[in-house]
């Protein structure tokens, strides 16, 4: 069988990089049953239209960040949440373990099939104006985020005038002063030159959104238990380059913004962010009682 | 080439009833185009809003992009729908126009069949994209998936009516002769 | 297979006279089909590609362009243009291209910019002794450069349809220069054929009358520094400065020049909503398109079978240029754009060739076709309103094609005359 699959990123990102080889890896297991092709730069669609096109098997697999997840599968929603991670590695941990494989379910209930799980960073907030070191900084700061409640109430109870905004116009606004800030992981800070242009990058790693491997249900359970054992074994090799190549992609990025004169600095004290976000934890739980648990078990295993 | 002019109308032979239901389709069209427009001068109006409440008001009113995303769709296709009634779409017309009668014919009942059969899938798939999306949220607005989904399936039924309406009376004009 | 099937019901369509739109709708229906993808998957496409935040900025060109033909302010351009360049040997020809590169720069549509000026210049032309044919040459010619001064909504449309990884604003700016070559390669080849034929030029009418019809002009002209200068300052975005210059449109053309009542502002509404909607839903069953384009890798494909021909570069440009040109003759630009750049661009990147400068390059060679027959809408419109014959009008128009065709080249091999600009802004 040849399988499709789909990427946002271009291919010589880790998570481009990592699909080339799991494709590779996957030809080889299964002696050539199976011939996954990689479409990258998500020539075949954005995520919210490529998820769809995963769960009806149009596409055979896809790596997916679980922030636009939520509309489809509401439990990714707790992911969204702000600070429910306290780094990049308890993420792993978690999104590895027991709790991990209850995202699994939930995904695989809209015939999704986890096989990995990815990383992408930690978002910051960065601003052109001054460091952010206690949420009273972000008051009055207006900020680009992306389209997601969540997000949106996040700016807004730190004090800040939240902007939702396409990608492609943030770097001209920060230029300009349509925005002043915008959050983002290293990398892309980087890569879409906002650094340049918006100078104080602020440590507040609000978010930590994992990425699945996933596969289309329909083209699993096609597969025999040893294709199957095959293709579960070269994702989690991919996630494990992926999350390699990250961890030294972000290095590389964050020299070179150093490099280039941005002023990095810690938050003082993060629980007074975490404080703020009180209202959107309560209101969430309010409205998805049934997500509860998975909040509470996710906060006692960083405890 | 592209076409800007209304298909000239041969009423004045056609029986009153065919005249009534011709106007009843014209007004259908002529009433896509009314919405589309009051559609256009609100999507300009809230643009407006978002200006003056970035600049202005230091609160951007975050509705505004997926609002306006939602409505253009809907201007599109009514304006489209209203466009096969009025014969406004950019077609090539010139390889068929300078052929003799009979294959002009053909050709003119196999463009329309594009047509309706394009229309026909929209109508159906826009359909279901209603019902599938019924719980998915747009985000920012709170409305549901759907309504970006219900004007192809409007848009669909129209093309069906109006092409199918093309290709039924240019037969019964051929059976009059 | 599945490509012979997408292509072939494409062309079907396109023969018999279907509207583009619904036979690049079909065809895709029939190849998702055939390789049973689910149809949702094209639909879905063709809301996506829709549902585009840039996009939004069509509607909004368009509308302003709609509110300067009905409220006035076209009449006032070619005011300006003609005490300003009208003493000129074939004083009117130059108006022509001046007044043009003033209303391109705000409309961004060609074909508006021929009927909008056309309808007043060709009739003046004509009385004042100039053959119809030079009238509706000159008028047809010049309004492509409104294709290439920025704002253009096709430069819109090229952005997303390369993707999105080009900048709108870079383009805009990387028109300019380019623009002006052509307005000046046109002004000076309707000069030489004014000498040729022997026109006069016009009185000049002091500089009074120049001052006068400049101030009566600028509020108009502002609504393109509006826009153009929302984008470049990057205080509004794209979308935005659209919608402000809408606005502001209707502002002056109602308030100022008092020339926008109600049913003109009807006729203005009626005509956008007409143009956006063919626009779109062309963008949209494109989107359809190209992702089968994408599934069947076509751009490799394609690559593959030009290197097969020659490895030279220039050659390679050269021949992209032919394809352009040829395709721009049969079709209508919107759709080509659509169609054309997620093929094309691929393979001029591979060969080193800059997105934003291919832009440039594809924008003129369309604007080119806009202009020759068998289908080309701006001729067509030209020649109604001169109450000429095509064939009468395209028998002398080979000059223009010349001048054109010659920037078309220096813009293909000469990158710094679309790059340099765009350079200082980055
Ligand atoms: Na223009
Ligand atoms: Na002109």
């Amino acid at each position: 069988d040849s399988w499709r699959g789909w990427n946002i990123h271009p291919p010589s990102y880790p998570n481009g990089q990592a699909l080339e080889s799991f494709a590779k890896e996957v030809a080889d297991k299964t002696d050539g049953r199976v011939e996954p092709k990689v479409y990258h730069n998500a020539v075949l669609g954005d995520q919210p239209d490529a998820i769809e096109q995963v769960r009806s098997g149009a596409l055979d697999f896809a790596n997916f960040n679980m922030g636009p997840m939520g509309p489809i599968v509401p439990a990714a929603n707790v992911l969204s949440l702000p600070f429910i991670f306290k780094s990049p590695d308890d993420m792993y941990r978690i999104m590895d373990g027991e709790i991990g494989d209850r995202f699994a379910d939930a995904l695989a209930e809209k015939n999704l099939i986890v096989l990995s799980w990815f990383g992408s960073g930690a978002r910051s907030l960065y601003n052109t104006d001054h460091p952010v070191k206690t949420p009273d900084d972000v008051e009055g700061l207006k900020v680009r985020v992306m389209n997601n409640d969540l997000y949106v109430q996040m700016i807004d109870e730190m004090g800040g005038n939240a902007t939702p905004m396409a990608y492609g116009e943030v770097y001209q606004s920060l230029k300009t002063g349509v925005i002043d800030g915008a959050e983002n992981n290293y990398p892309s800070y980087e890569s879409s030159g906002h650094y340049e242009v918006a100078q104080y990058y602020s440590l507040t790693e609000h978010l930590i959104l994992p990425e699945c491997l996933c596969v289309a249900k329909a083209s699993w359970e096609e597969l025999s238990d040893e294709d199957q054992k095959a293709v579960r074994e070269a994702a989690e090799d991919a996630a494990e380059q992926q999350r390699q190549l990250w961890k030294e992609g972000v290095q590389e990025s964050k020299q070179q913004v150093l490099d280039a004169g941005v002023k990095i600095n810690e938050v003082d004290d993060k629980s007074a962010f975490q404080a703020k976000m009180q209202p959107i934890y309560d209101a969430f739980i309010q409205e998805h009682s049934d997500l509860e648990s998975l909040v509470t078990d996710i906060q006692a295993a960083q405890k | 080439m592209t076409s800007y002019s209304n298909q000239p109308s041969e009423k004045s032979d056609e029986p009153p009833l065919q005249t009534l239901f011709d106007r009843f389709l014209d007004g259908l069209a002529h009433l896509c185009i009314i919405v589309s427009g009051i559609l256009l001068v609100f999507l300009i109006v809230t643009f407006g809003w978002l200006v003056f409440g970035r600049y202005v008001l230091n609160d951007t009113p975050t509705w505004v992009e997926q609002s306006s995303l939602l409505i253009v769709v809907y201007i599109t296709c009514l304006g489209a729908a209203a466009g096969v009634r009025n014969n406004t779409h950019l077609s090539i017309d010139f390889v068929r126009e300078g052929l003799p009668a009979l294959p002009r014919e053909i050709m003119r009942h196999i463009a329309d069949f594009f047509v309706a059969a394009f229309g026909g899938f929209m109508a159906w798939q826009g359909w279901l994209l209603v019902m599938d999306n019924l719980n998915r949220a747009i985000p920012m607005i709170g409305l549901s998936e759907s309504w970006r989904a219900a004007p192809l399936a409007i848009c669909g039924l129209l093309m069906v009516l109006f092409s199918g309406v093309n290709i039924v009376q240019r037969l019964m004009k051929h059976g009059r002769k | 297979m599945g490509l012979i099937i997408l292509f072939g019901v494409f062309f079907l369509g396109l023969i018999v006279g279907a509207p583009v739109a619904f036979a690049v709708g079909l065809a895709s229906v029939v190849t998702f089909l055939y390789e049973g993808l689910p149809l949702f998957v094209g639909f879905q496409r063709i809301l996506s590609g829709i549902s585009v935040f840039s996009l939004l900025a069509i509607p909004f060109f368009i509308f302003a362009g709609e509110l300067m033909l009905h409220g006035g302010i076209s009449t006032r351009l070619v005011r300006l243009a003609s005490a300003a360049v009208g003493r000129v040997r074939g004083g009117l020809g130059m108006v022509n291209v001046s007044s043009s590169m003033l209303f391109g720069g705000i409309s961004g549509s060609a074909v508006a910019d021929t009927s909008a000026l056309g309808s007043i210049l060709i009739p003046i032309m004509k009385e004042k002794g100039y053959d119809a044919d030079y009238a509706v040459n000159v008028t047809v010619t010049s309004s492509v450069a409104g294709v290439v001064i920025p704002p253009s909504h096709n430069m819109i449309l090229y952005a997303v349809a390369a993707g999105g990884g080009v900048s709108i604003t870079q383009l805009f700016i990387a028109g300019i220069v380019p623009g002006v070559l052509m307005c000046l390669a046109l002004a000076v080849a309707a000069y030489i054929v004014a000498v040729k034929r022997g026109y006069k030029g016009e009185a000049f009418p002091g500089w009074m009358s120049l001052l006068v019809s400049f101030v009566a002009a600028l509020p108009g002209l502002l609504t393109a520094v509006i826009i153009v200068g929302g984008v470049l300052s990057g205080i509004l975005t794209v979308t935005e400065s659209g919608a402000f210059g809408a606005i502001y449109a209707i502002v002056v053309t109602g308030l100022v020049y008092r020339e926008l009542r109600w049913e003109p502002f009807k006729q203005a509404v009626y005509q956008a909503v007409r143009t956006t909607s063919l626009v779109m839903i062309l963008v949209g069953c494109a989107s359809a398109f190209s992702y089968l384009l994408a599934l069947y890798s076509v751009p490799q494909l394609l690559t593959d079978a030009l290197l097969g021909i020659s490895d030279n570069p220039y050659a390679i440009l050269l021949m992209l240029n032919l394809l352009l040109l040829g395709l721009g003759m049969i079709m209508d630009m919107a759709a080509l754009i659509l169609i054309c750049t997620p093929i094309f661009l691929p393979v001029a990147q591979q060969f080193g060739m800059d997105p934003i400068q291919f832009g440039i390059m594809m924008m003129m060679n369309l604007g080119l076709g806009l202009c020759t027959p068998p289908v080309g809408a701006c001729l067509f419109v030209g020649s109604v309103i001169g109450k000429i014959k095509i064939e009468h009008a395209v028998r002398t128009i080979w000059p223009f094609y010349l001048a054109l065709f010659m920037v078309l080249m220096l813009v293909t091999y000469v990158p710094a005359i679309s790059l340099t600009l765009p350079s200082f802004f980055q």
